[in-house]
Formats: C-alpha cells, structure tokens, sequence
C-alpha cells in the first residue's frame, strides 16, 4: 500500500519521463515554426530570467501576496469569531446561517463589479475579493470545529463552573483549531486564485489603469505587447506560490498543532 | 407527517426572518446613503430584476452560462473519469503520469486566461476551455480516490470467480468509485462555476459574467446586483443538482453527502 515510501529516484525518475517528452516535443515542433512569438520552452527560461532579475516579477507577487494576507486577515478577523459563536449557540447559527448560505454560492469574482463600483480599481477592491473568497471556507470549517467538540470535554468544564467564555476559550478553540486551520489553508488558496482573477479583470475592465500585481501584469503582457513567454512565466509563478503557500501553512499547522492529524 | 414537516416550517420561518432582518439592514442603509448608483433600494433591486426576467434577458444570458458550464463538465469528466481510472488501476501508469498532473495543478483556471485569450479569442471557446480546465483536476483526482479506495476483496472475490478484468472494472470498481467520483464532480461543479464568471467578465460576448460587467460599465447597479444573484441562484441550485444525483444514483453514500 505505501508506495510513497519506495526509492525515490524510481518514483519520479518515471514520472519525469513524460514531461521531459513533452517538453522536448514542444521546444522541437515550436522552433520548426521559425516564428519569434511561439512561446518556446528555452524562451520561456529566458522570459524568466529576464522577469526575475529585473525585479518587476518578484514585486507583482509581493505585491498581490499583501493583497491577499490583508484580505484574508479581514476575513479571518470577522469569519473566526462569528464561526466560534455559531458553533457555540444554536440561536446564532439559526440566525445568521441563512445570511452565510445566501451569500456562499455567489462567486467572489461575481462580486467584483460592485467592488470597484464601491471602491475603484485600486487594491481596496482586490482586497475585499480576497476577504469575501476566503470568508466562506472559513466560517464553515470553524463552525464545524466548534460543533464537532467532544461533548464530555464540555460538560466537564461546565460541571466545574467554568464560564461559558473561559470554556470558549480553554475547551473550545484548541479542539476546533484543526478544523479551522484546514479552513484557513482552504481559504488561503481560493484567495491566491480571487486575486488574480480580480487583477485579470481589473486590467481588462479598468484599461490596465495601474493597479498592479501579477494578474495586472499577466493581462499587460496579453493586451499591450503580447509576449507569451512572459505570461507563461507568471502563470508557472501563479502555479508556484499557490503550491508555496499551501505547503507553508500544511507545515505551520503540523508544528503549531501536533495533535491535529490531518 | 406532521413531526417530520414541523422543523422545516421552523427552519423556514427563521431563514425568512433572518432575510428580512438583512433586506431591512440594506433598505435603511439605501437610504441614509442616498445614492442609487452605489448602493440601490432592495425594491429597486427587485424592480430591476422583474424587468430582466420579463424581457428574458436574465434567462438567456443564465442559459448561455449554464449551457457551456454543462459542456465543460462534460468535457472535463470525459477527459478525466477514464484517466483517473487508469491511474487507480496502474500503479504504473499512475507513477509515468501524476507528476504532469502535479504540476499542472496548481495553476488555477483563471491564470490560463490571457494565454487561452491569446489562443481562443473572445468568444465560446474561451469559457468553456476555462471552466474544462478548472473542473478536471477535481473529477480525476475524485476519480483516482475512489478507485484507490475500493474494497480489495471485492475485486479479489470477482477474479476469484473468474470474472474477465473489463467486468470487474464496470461492475465492481466503478460502483464502488462512483460517490467519491459524485463528491468530485460536486467539486468540479463549484469551481467550474466559479471560473465561469471570471471568464465570462474578461472574455465572453455574453454570459452572466459578461452582463454583470456590462451594467457596471453602464452604471446600472440594480442589474448588476439582479445579474449576480442570478449567479448564486445557478450556483445553488446546481450545487443542489449535484446532490441530488449523488443521492438518486449512490443513495449507499450518504455519508458522504
């Protein structure tokens, strides 16, 4: 059954066959074309380089990685408490649940247009998408987590006369902290994909009125001088930070939580 | 009878109350704002929304939607449900190919979309690829799981009678694999839609996401709020489809609702 454990080198020696292959087919069929605009796999090295070295890659992720932290902090800072509260009180869950299922099956990219209606096309805009995308997975996963405590835990603090906020936050939280960790990796890689898609959009919409960030960048390269290699380039570096991000908190939740086993 | 509906109406009830405590919230706020641009009267919102639907135009923009999110997934679980169960079933083939896929997969729908601009054009083919794309990953690795998690000695028991390979796979292992590949097309299904609307909004003639950009450019807030919550509602009720036949066609995998 783990196969995962069997020499490595085997492992992904087969599975670097094929993308070898395919890559190779690709620099071959592209450089018989004789066109300098085919996106070529050794174009695309260079494209990267070029991107990286002058710095303008680096600072449009950093850029939209600020986005993202700030809207999921927002997000955080409202879903977590409010999650706990409806985990903790039938009476707030009945009542604020319609609200949350209401809104939950609206995307947050449907959600743009009136964002830059209120807000412009600035980053304010692109926050308030990352925060209404990661809002969701959140409030779901920390309610669960909180309705999911091991009822003799509460009891037993009850019984020994713990106040219903000192049980929230002695009982309740350590034993809803996994669930709501897997909610913010969730919530953490549906923001990385809202916010290029409201940067996409906000370069298409807003006539690449600089708001900048690695979406932004993708659609000047596509719009205003076409040049594939470098949308490659950002969409492998999109590709690269969501996988990034998804690790950093995966490994952030094993040493945080050890007793979590997800 | 009346026990079992007693809760619903309960439920109901409160959700009613609830919305209308939110609509009030959002008329009184239309109010002390004053600005029917920014921020529209839920009756006007409604207004709007009647209007839409009666000359059709809500419908027909939520039926090109729905009709190449429908494509895509099938595209998508055509391309997916066969490769998911040659990579259940082949350690082999699962080890030459996973690793395409891993790399892939990270690379979210919409960040194909300038390069599948650049290839497709404004037009059908642009959402439909964004959203085959956006839909695969979920279905195949839904797919993979599934076989993967099949009971052992089923399949045992099967070539112990003597049953050809071909019968096992369509009589054991698909049965078997079919809720966790429902549980991935619902998946699927959600972020396919997801992926529409971003697609539609940059580069589509038509479409939900195409109107609501439309409104906003023309500053027309109460059809731009109508359109969005034309795209809940298709979520929603196809999220609830989904369901639907997971409890139809896998009615023994009701845990995994």
């Amino acid at each position: 059954m783990n196969v995962k454990a069997a020499n490595p080198l085997e492992r992904y020696g087969a599975g670097a066959i094929l993308p070898i292959v395919l890559l190779l087919a690709w620099q071959v069929v592209g450089a018989a074309l004789h066109s300098p605009r085919t996106p070529l796999p050794s174009r695309i090295v260079a494209a990267a380089v070029t991107l990286v070295a002058s710095g303008d890659l680096p600072m449009a992720i950093l850029q939209s990685l600020g986005r993202v932290f700030a809207g999921f902090v927002v997000a955080a800072l409202i879903a977590i408490p409010l999650g706990l509260a409806m985990g903790n009180s039938r009476a707030v869950e009945r009542n604020v649940d319609p609200v949350v299922e209401t809104f939950r099956p609206i995307a947050a990219i449907a959600i743009l247009p009136l964002a830059i209606l209120w807000l412009g096309t600035g980053t304010a805009a692109a926050v308030m998408i990352v925060a209404y995308a990661a809002f969701f997975p959140m409030i779901v996963n920390t309610v669960a987590g909180a309705r999911n405590v091991n009822p003799t835990l509460l009891q037993v603090a009850a019984t020994m006369g713990l106040k219903r906020v000192t049980i929230i936050r002695t009982v309740v939280v350590p034993a809803a902290l996994p669930s709501i960790g897997v909610g913010l990796r969730i919530a953490l890689g549906v923001g990385w994909t809202a916010i290029v898609a409201a940067e996409l959009a906000v370069g298409a919409k807003a006539g690449g009125g600089g708001s900048g960030g690695i979406g932004q960048m993708m659609f000047v390269f596509y719009a205003y001088s076409i040049e594939l290699n470098r949308i490659i380039v950002c969409m492998i570096a999109v590709g690269l930070v969501a996988l990034l991000l998804d690790r950093l908190l995966r490994a952030a939740m094993r040493a945080l939580m050890p007793w979590a086993r997800t | 009878m009346t026990q079992a509906s007693h809760p619903r109406l309960v439920a109901t009830f409160i959700y009613v109350r609830t919305m209308t405590v939110f609509v009030a919230i959002w008329a009184l706020v239309a109010w002390l704002t004053a600005n029917p641009i920014l921020l529209p009267s839920p009756l006007t919102v409604l207004g709007a929304a009647y209007d839409l639907a009666r000359d059709l135009e809500l419908f027909q923009h939520a039926g090109i939607s729905l009709g190449r999110m429908v494509i895509s997934i099938g595209i998508a679980s055509a391309l997916a449900i066969p490769l998911g169960l040659a990579m259940g079933l082949s350690r082999r083939f699962e080890r030459i190919v996973d690793p395409t896929i891993e790399v892939l997969r990270p690379i979210s729908g919409i960040a194909w979309i300038p390069l599948a601009l650049f290839i497709f054009g404004i037009g059908d083919a642009l959402p439909v690829f964004i959203m085959t794309y956006a839909a695969f990953f979920p279905i195949l690795l839904g797919t993979v799981g599934g076989v993967r998690a099949v009971d052992q000695r089923l399949v045992d028991a099967a070539r112990t009678m003597g049953i050809p390979q071909r019968t096992i796979v369509t009589r054991v292992v698909i049965p078997a694999a079919l809720p966790s590949l429902l549980v991935a097309l619902r998946l699927g299904v959600a972020l396919s839609w997801t992926a529409v609307v971003a697609a539609e909004l940059i580069g589509a003639p038509s479409g939900l996401g195409y109107a609501v950009e439309w409104y906003r450019e023309l500053l027309m807030t109460p059809q731009v709020m109508s359109f969005i919550a034309m795209i809940g509602v298709i979520g929603y009720v196809c999220d609830a489809g989904v369901r639907w036949m997971n409890r139809r066609f896998a009615p023994w995998a009701q845990a995994l609702r």
